[in-house]
């Protein structure tokens, strides 16, 4: 009877133990979720940070190239109705998309805006007095600063992502990540066309080529 | 590869059957370990040839100066390496100049300098206040790139117009040491008051932290030597006679007390500050 008892309780301390191991790791691993999932939102603040820099720069941009004799007026619609889509795009700036379809669309809009900022820069290679102008080098030397800077938090989101995603699909987290709301997270591809790298014109002296040519289409 | 290692191993294994049943000789058994070594020694290889073909990023510069173009006379380079340590202690931000002859790198000069300036940890840890300025003499390139804490003070525009006003014409001239000279003037100028310095480098503030460090380490360690020794003694067990004397004397003193830069040139070590790819670039 004595020995039963004993046993028993033996039995019960090692259940004991298990569960409190059990737990302990469990509480660990929501810990390191949880974290992660911080560092995305993060990271994806600064994204949204770096593109609204972007947006911010375009009033001004647009003021001081319509300040530019007879300078083509589609460049300039382009990039206004371009920036307009982009805050179309209904997106919640402190909260990572869960949503893959989200975040393309929100991709699809800036680099819609990409692309019009980028013919704007090639169509004023034609301006060579707007180009002299002090307010026109400070803004395209801000415009390739944000630029670089957004490729950068990509790259910082993606990696950020990446972490999460991982650690969200990895044995033996997985096995109750879904359970407590932990989904992974859609993260930036690549441009289309972004593997190929961008023609380069060594026309110097003549106007620059027309922006179709340097688009040309992907097979 | 892959099949080769399998079909090795599956080799290796029959060998080691036949060993252990006894039915070959034991010099086949040192030859199975000699293979055994063989194939460690070709994954390793692999291994490192997989690592070389990967871009290198160049380490961790040593000091703030670095001339590996070697178009600045050694005088200069020694200043310059002064007085960005001297910036440093007076206002804690990180400066560092490196010249190369061409980019290390396929890449572009946006990508290459924001993953170098990542490895170097250029500026204080929070305060992000780093500055590399990198220059690239044989493809008349440079960039002036902040980390985030100096987005602030030293925005595009600046760092533009330093590199396009100042730096670019003497550099035109083949005036490097000048153009240097004003681009780090002018790097100062605009961040100086940003932040306040504690009066030493990353690199001579560390040194000392680690000695402490290794003091504490010591300490810790000669607490549990006489617990364990004062336990051993209560429980009678093994009486622990005469064995801390040459246990103490062999440790003292070796808490890591390396001095920095004693070659005459104040050294650099990154403080691990980040930056978020601000800044310009120019030609010349």
């Amino acid at each position: 009877m004595n020995k039963g008892l004993i046993g028993c309780l033996g039995i019960g301390a090692i259940i004991l133990f298990l569960v409190l191991v059990g737990g302990c790791a469990v509480a660990g691993s929501y810990n390191r979720l949880v974290g992660l999932q911080q560092k995305v939102d993060q990271s994806w603040a600064q994204v949204q940070n770096v593109y609204q820099r972007r947006a911010d720069l375009i009033p001004n941009l647009v003021n001081t190239v319509q300040g530019a004799a007879n300078f083509e007026k589609s460049t300039l619609t382009e990039v206004t109705n371009a920036r307009a889509s982009v805050g179309r795009v209904q997106i919640d700036p402190n909260h990572a998309p869960e949503d893959a379809a989200k975040l393309q669309e929100f991709q699809q809009a800036q680099g819609q805006l990409s692309n019009a900022l980028s013919r704007l820069l090639v169509v004023s290679e034609r301006y060579p007095e707007l180009r002299a102008t002090q307010n026109f080098q400070s803004l395209q030397a801000q415009l390739e600063g944000t630029e670089n800077r957004i490729s950068v938090e990509r790259g910082n989101f993606n990696s950020s992502v990446q972490d999460y995603n991982t650690a969200v699909r990895t044995f033996p987290t997985n096995l109750f990540a879904g359970m407590f709301g932990f989904r992974q997270r859609p993260f930036f591809e690549a441009q289309a066309g972004a593997e190929k790298p961008p023609t380069v014109n060594f026309n110097f002296g003549s106007p620059a080529a027309p922006p179709a040519a340097t688009a040309a289409p992907t097979p | 590869m892959e099949i080769i290692f399998k079909v090795a191993r599956r080799d290796r294994r029959s060998t080691r059957l036949r060993l252990a049943q006894g039915r070959l000789p034991t010099s086949l058994g040192m030859a199975v370990r000699c293979e055994r070594l063989f194939f460690a020694v070709v994954a390793i290889l692999a291994c490192a040839i997989c690592a070389h073909a990967a871009e290198t990023i160049p380490p961790k510069p040593d000091r703030y100066f670095h001339d590996y173009a070697g178009v600045v006379s050694q005088g200069a380079a020694q200043r310059f390496n002064e007085q960005l340590a001297q910036f440093e202690r007076e206002t804690s931000d990180q400066i560092v100049v490196a010249i190369w002859r061409t980019m290390p790198s396929q890449s572009s000069i946006e990508d290459f300098t924001q993953r170098t300036f990542q490895t170097w940890e250029v500026g204080q840890k929070g305060r992000n206040n780093g500055v590399v300025f990198f220059v690239f003499v044989d493809d008349h390139r440079m960039r002036i790139q902040p980390g985030y804490g100096l987005e602030g003070t030293l925005p595009d525009i600046t760092c533009n117009e330093i590199i396009r006003d100042a730096v670019a014409p003497r550099f035109r001239a083949k005036d490097f040491e000048g153009g240097l000279a004003a681009g780090i003037d002018l790097i100062f100028k605009a961040i100086r008051g940003e932040y306040k310095g504690s009066g030493k480098t990353v690199r001579e503030s560390g040194s000392s932290q680690s000695s402490t460090a290794g003091l504490l380490v010591f300490f810790f360690v000669l607490i549990i030597f006489l617990l364990a020794v004062r336990a051993s003694r209560r429980f009678g067990g093994y009486r622990y006679t005469g064995g801390g004397g040459p246990f103490i004397s062999g440790n003292w003193g070796s808490g890591g007390g390396w001095s920095s830069g004693g070659s005459g040139f104040s050294g650099f070590s990154g403080g691990g500050g980040s930056s978020g790819g601000g800044g310009a670039s120019g030609s010349w």
